[in-house]
């Protein structure tokens, strides 16, 4: 892989890109809310487990699945499977729109046709045209998930950008895991357990006050 | 002189140790709903009591007992058009310790045709220790039909001093409303089932967990009125038109079904759930 595709790569995640990341806390201001996220450490946890039980893990294997997608027809399937999984409104419109974001900006740029597909589906037919290897771009993107909650962390409980960054330091070796574990994952190992961040961004619904929309 | 000796050879351990399979289709005649079709097949039975709504309440029961590595279960009914059916289980589901390398697989399949109900309220099932599970469940149906899933899961009788170390359960609820994927429900728990659920994003300490789906066009009426004094420990919400998904923790099986049943009388057209459950 080319320097040039990587730091397209790096520019597609950076925090920076109108994706509009910012605006989606997947649930974790609710959890915050309820007193379960209150420190450094219940925000590690929290978040270390919706890498490797919940979304984390999913997306890195539609990503993965994408980016060896051999037509459109499978891009689609991939995409409604992705919207498919979405337990709750606002976790679909994390995946929705922050996809169509990064499709119409990617097209526009790097003349590549895509069409409205959920993120984690977006950015692997992206890497794959680009010629960006798959487990790069699937570390690359959980790396941006996980920075961009623990932004939403440094926000919400709230914590010092110190303490923020070491957490978000210490989920590096759990990205490269899934990455390389991804591989050989299919869409039949789909699935997770993160019951209560589910519960979560359901109750965020219907939550007076909030800064995110997810 | 040359002994051979022949390697000892062990019993096939991967052969089934029960398999059932039953199906029920439920047809609409008087403004009633009635058996159309029935079938049962090994350890798998239906029992169908008398009733005096105007759906059909089809009771499964497992004779085997449990659920086993090994074990094949499958389940197919089908609401046929403006029909009502209604599926629960005679008692709790059980998920005993499996062989090793050994898993029970179960598979439901449900339809509901043009303006039917189908409803799928079993009771519990219990997970134990060294339980290795594989599930599928999966509902077609049209627009104008209505399909309720919900699925109580309890990982250890907490009461009794059950925790569970070691467990495989695999858990898949597919919707699919006029042949398009709609909602793909996955659980997946491997490993030390009570470490992973004492966390605060997964069990956030709770033994007990329930998935509800509602699919139909009444689906945000429906919804609201749920919401309505609905306890923090339930999530409920409508990712796409008409159909919503909620979940519950609770710390054990008894919680669980002091939440469940408010929960799920907000999507039936009756308050009572079938009898079996208030047994």
């Amino acid at each position: 892989m080319n320097t040039e595709a990587q730091l397209t790569l790096v520019q597609w995640l950076s925090a920076g890109f109108p994706v509009g990341a910012f605006s989606y806390s997947h649930g974790l201001e609710r959890a915050v809310h309820d007193g379960d996220v209150r420190c450094a450490e219940s925000f590690g946890e929290w978040l270390n487990d919706v890498l490797t039980l919940g979304t984390g893990r999913n997306d890195a294997i539609l990503l993965s699945q994408a980016h060896n997608a051999q037509d459109g027809d499978r891009l689609r399937a991939l995409d409604t499977l992705g919207r498919a999984l979405s337990p709750s409104r606002e976790r679909l419109m994390e995946t929705d729109l922050q996809g169509a974001a990064f499709c119409k900006t990617v097209s526009a740029i790097w003349g590549q046709a895509l069409d409205d597909l959920v993120y984690p589906v977006a950015v692997g037919a992206a890497a794959r045209a680009q010629g960006i290897d798959r487990a790069i771009a699937v570390s690359h993107y959980l790396h941006a998930f996980a920075a961009n909650l623990t932004s939403a962390a440094i926000r919400l409980v709230p914590l010092g950008q110190t303490e923020g960054h070491a957490v978000l330091n210490q989920t590096h070796s759990l990205c490269l895991q899934i990455a390389r574990d991804s591989a050989d994952l299919t869409t039949d190992d789909l699935g997770g357990c993160c019951f209560a961040a589910d519960i979560a961004s359901m109750t965020h619904e219907t939550q007076y006050s909030r800064l995110f929309r997810s | 002189m040359v002994i051979t000796v022949a390697p000892c050879i062990s019993l096939p351990q991967s052969q089934p140790r029960a398999i059932g399979k039953v199906r029920v289709d439920a047809h609409a005649r008087d403004g009633r709903s009635h058996i159309a079709q029935l079938m049962q097949r090994g350890s798998l039975k239906l029992l169908f009591p008398n009733r005096a709504e105007k759906a059909l309440t089809a009771v499964l029961l497992n004779t085997a007992g449990g659920v086993t590595g090994g074990d094949r279960f499958h389940t197919t009914a089908t609401a046929l058009a403006q029909s009502e059916l209604t599926l629960t289980t005679q008692a709790a589901e059980r998920g005993y310790r499996a062989q090793p390398d050994e898993t029970g697989k179960i598979m439901t399949e449900l339809a509901a045709h043009s303006g039917a109900r189908i409803e799928w309220l079993p009771q519990e099932t219990i997970l134990y220790d060294g339980a290795s599970i594989d599930r599928r469940l999966r509902l077609r149906l049209p627009g104008n039909a209505r399909g309720l899933i919900v699925e109580p899961v309890i990982f250890g009788r907490t009461a009794m001093g059950e925790t569970v170390n070691h467990l495989h359960f695999r858990d898949r609820i597919d919707i699919e409303r006029d042949g398009k994927l709609i909602l793909s429900d996955r659980t997946r728990i491997t490993g030390d089932a009570a470490r992973t659920l004492s966390r605060r994003a997964t069990g956030a300490g709770s033994a007990a967990m329930a998935t509800l789906i509602y699919v139909g066009d009444d689906a945000d009426l429906r919804l609201e009125r749920a919401r309505k004094d609905m306890p923090p420990n339930i999530g409920a919400s409508q990712p796409h038109p008409g159909v919503v998904c909620a979940r519950v923790l609770a710390q054990d099986g008894f919680a669980l079904r002091k939440s469940l049943i408010p929960l799920i009388s907000s999507f039936r057209d009756t308050p009572d759930l079938p009898r079996t459950w208030m047994i």
